[in-house]
């Protein structure tokens, strides 16, 4: 680490360094008290409970956390910057990259602000594929995330099974869009490709066969175990006005107990046509967090159950060809298919002026992006607000007073992911 | 079919009351693309935010973002910085643009909203622009030591360091940044809508109307 111009001397310092010599050295030999001094460890950037590259500086009295600095940033790669020199279209990979977690709910704001700006129609079974997918993104992200919180609290086996839940999921997204994880589905003007009927039937099975088996039988491990709450309840209390005042947003604020959910005040494509309750919390504490994603995965198999019984057949992607390319075949035969086709993957389209700020519930909470368009094919500026943000931001009040130990229970129940935090 | 994207309350009415509550502060406001913009007095910004967030009405609770945006082209006053407020009991959002300039402060509104310690830091590392008020405005995002501020329009996408690990020093040394070949920052604009250059046949354009221009987004028939 040497080299650093402004690197600070904890950095020199072993990582895990949790006691020096001197911190318990008598003050007076002939009185014998021990003279204790705070004391300052790195949690970090490399710890498995850390979920990506977080590295906190812990001021502690003992064991008691007395000031939390989170050094975010190591995973910057200059994103916004990027997007400044490519069209569009290049642009919505980029988001698959922020929260790797849940893909498609981040390309969901980028797609959603490019509607706004250009005024695109999506049609409605694009709508309800896009709504369809965001869910089953949603409980792919929150599997995880319920996992490794109970990892993270010292519990091994529900990991596991919620991992082979999570697993399934990544097949569908395969069979939607050809890639795992980074799907890059999601198209100004609806999705890209059309699902075949199979996969939504399967959808539809494992929903409610191994996807419930597995969930419930995992939560069931967790939910009501003593020493599970021991370790959640009462941890990292937010009150409303400090969720408020923070920022929170998503399973956080409505853990503090606001009833706050885009889908449900902001309706975006078509969950205003969905029936989905919005679990909120009583104490706002870790178990809170943990029990909200809980039934939000429910809510989510409930919101998919719609989506599948009432999606219409027809287009899933806008019959405007300045914004979207034409079908494959017609590009075969038709000279204006081809040339549109041609200057849609070249230029790209060119987003009228104005600026949005467009905002959707990610799993994670509000996940916004701010667009400047200039009227050419590339954005002039793209600012993606990340959820991680704010809510890291308050680990310094939330941690204050706590154990060490407890640092892990709520990070977790934070539920960040470091490519949308750092960018 | 409804439009796709968030559908939060109507703009009826918005500017009105901000108009009232703000008074002086305010130079501008206008609803653009469906979003309230309000372009303010940069020494004013504090006592509008603290309105937006208190008058009954506005009710303006959430800090939800502080974004930068560097308009080089503009000459003095090229920042402009955008907070963007959410109203979680009339389930409204709005932005609030405030300008200025490299060397002058914006005041800090980390005394209104806790969360803009951070967001504010981030402005500061990406673009330069100081805040006045902020206790602990340090780089956020950037390498410990970096220099220069990088979502500036003037600074390249290539940076101007490197970094790699040095087996002889053992350690990862800086070294100025090395291209293999030229950036390549293609021009995709055609020429018949973008271009500032002069084309065989461009003379005719005075003499009959060519295409129509672009429409701008709060244009667009929806």
């Amino acid at each position: 680490m040497a080299g650093l111009p402004d690197a600070p001397d904890i950095l020199r310092d072993s990582a895990y360094a949790l006691s020096s010599p001197d911190a318990l050295r008598p003050a007076d030999p002939t009185v014998g008290d021990v003279e204790i001094k705070n004391y300052t460890i790195n949690f970090g950037p490399q710890h498995p409970a850390a979920h990506g590259v977080l590295r906190l500086v812990l001021e502690l009295d003992g064991e008691i956390v007395e000031r939390v600095d989170p050094h975010v940033g190591l995973l910057h790669r200059g994103t916004e910057k990027l997007m400044e020199s490519r069209p569009y279209l290049q642009n919505i990979p980029y988001f698959d990259r922020f929260d790797y977690c849940s893909p498609l709910c981040m390309e969901h704001s980028f797609v959603l602000g490019i509607e706004k700006l250009m005024g695109l129609e999506v049609p409605e079974r694009g709508q309800y594929l896009r709504v369809l997918f965001a869910e089953l993104t949603r409980i792919s992200n929150h599997l995880l995330n319920l996992g490794s919180h109970i990892m993270d609290v010292g519990a091994m086996t529900p990991n596991l099974w919620l991992f082979e839940a999570r697993e399934d999921t990544y097949g569908f997204f395969e069979r939607a869009s050809g890639a795992r994880m980074h799907m890059n589905w999601f198209r100004p003007g609806g999705v890209h490709q059309d699902v075949p009927l199979k996969l939504l039937t399967d959808i539809g099975d494992w929903l409610d066969g191994r996807f419930k088996r597995l969930f419930e039988d995992a939560i069931s491990l967790v939910a009501d175990n003593r020493i599970f709450k021991q370790r959640n309840v009462d941890i990292g209390i937010v009150s409303r006005d400090d969720a408020i005042a923070w920022g929170f947003s998503g399973p956080m604020i409505r853990a503090a107990g606001i009833p706050w959910d885009i889908r449900r005040s902001q309706p975006y494509d078509v969950y205003d046509r969905m029936e989905f309750d919005v679990p909120v919390g009583t104490r706002g504490d870790c178990y809170d967090r943990f029990m909200v994603r809980v039934e939000e995965v429910r809510q989510s198999a409930r919101i998919i159950k719609q989506c599948l019984s009432q999606m219409p057949e027809g287009p899933v992607l806008t019959n405007d060809r300045k914004a979207a390319p034409p079908r494959r075949g017609e590009m075969k035969r038709s000279m204006e298919a081809l040339i549109h086709h041609f200057k849609l993957y070249t230029e790209g389209f060119h987003v009228p002026e104005g600026e949005v700020y467009v905002a959707t519930e990610s799993p994670k909470g509000e996940f916004g992006v701010y667009i400047v368009a200039d009227g050419t094919n590339k954005p002039y500026r793209v600012k993606v607000r990340p959820t991680a943000f704010s809510h890291l931001q308050a680990m310094d009040f939330m941690m204050k007073g706590h154990m060490l130990a407890d640092t892990t229970a709520i990070l977790s129940a934070i539920d960040i992911v470091f490519g949308e935090c750092d960018r | 079919m409804p439009s796709s994207y968030p559908r939060f309350a109507a703009n009826d009415g918005v500017i009105d009351a901000a108009k009232a509550a703000l008074g002086d502060d305010l130079v501008e406001a206008c609803e653009r693309v469906g979003e309230i913009q309000l372009h303010v007095k940069r020494a004013g910004l504090v006592d509008v935010l603290r309105a937006l967030r208190d008058t009954p009405g506005l009710e303006y609770q959430q800090l939800m973002e502080i974004a930068g945006v560097d308009y080089p082209a503009r000459g003095d006053e090229r920042f402009e910085v955008v907070y963007c407020l959410l109203s979680l009991t009339r389930n409204h959002r709005l932005h609030v643009h405030v300008r200025t300039d490299e060397a002058t402060a914006i005041p800090s509104v980390t005394g209104l909203w806790p969360v803009a310690g951070w967001l504010e830091r981030e402005v500061y590392d990406m673009y330069g622009v100081l805040f006045d008020g902020n206790p602990d405005l340090r780089r956020i995002l950037t390498d410990y030591g970096f220099r220069g501020h990088p979502l500036r329009k003037d600074f390249p996408q290539t940076g101007y360091v490197e970094l790699r690990y040095s087996e002889a020093d053992k350690r990862v040394v800086y070294e100025p940044v090395q291209l293999a070949q030229d950036f390549r920052n293609f021009d995709f604009l055609s020429p018949w809508e973008g271009g500032a250059y002069q084309l065989p046949g461009d003379e005719k354009a005075a003499q009959a109307p060519g295409a129509p221009t672009p429409l701008k987004a709060d244009e667009v028939k929806r």
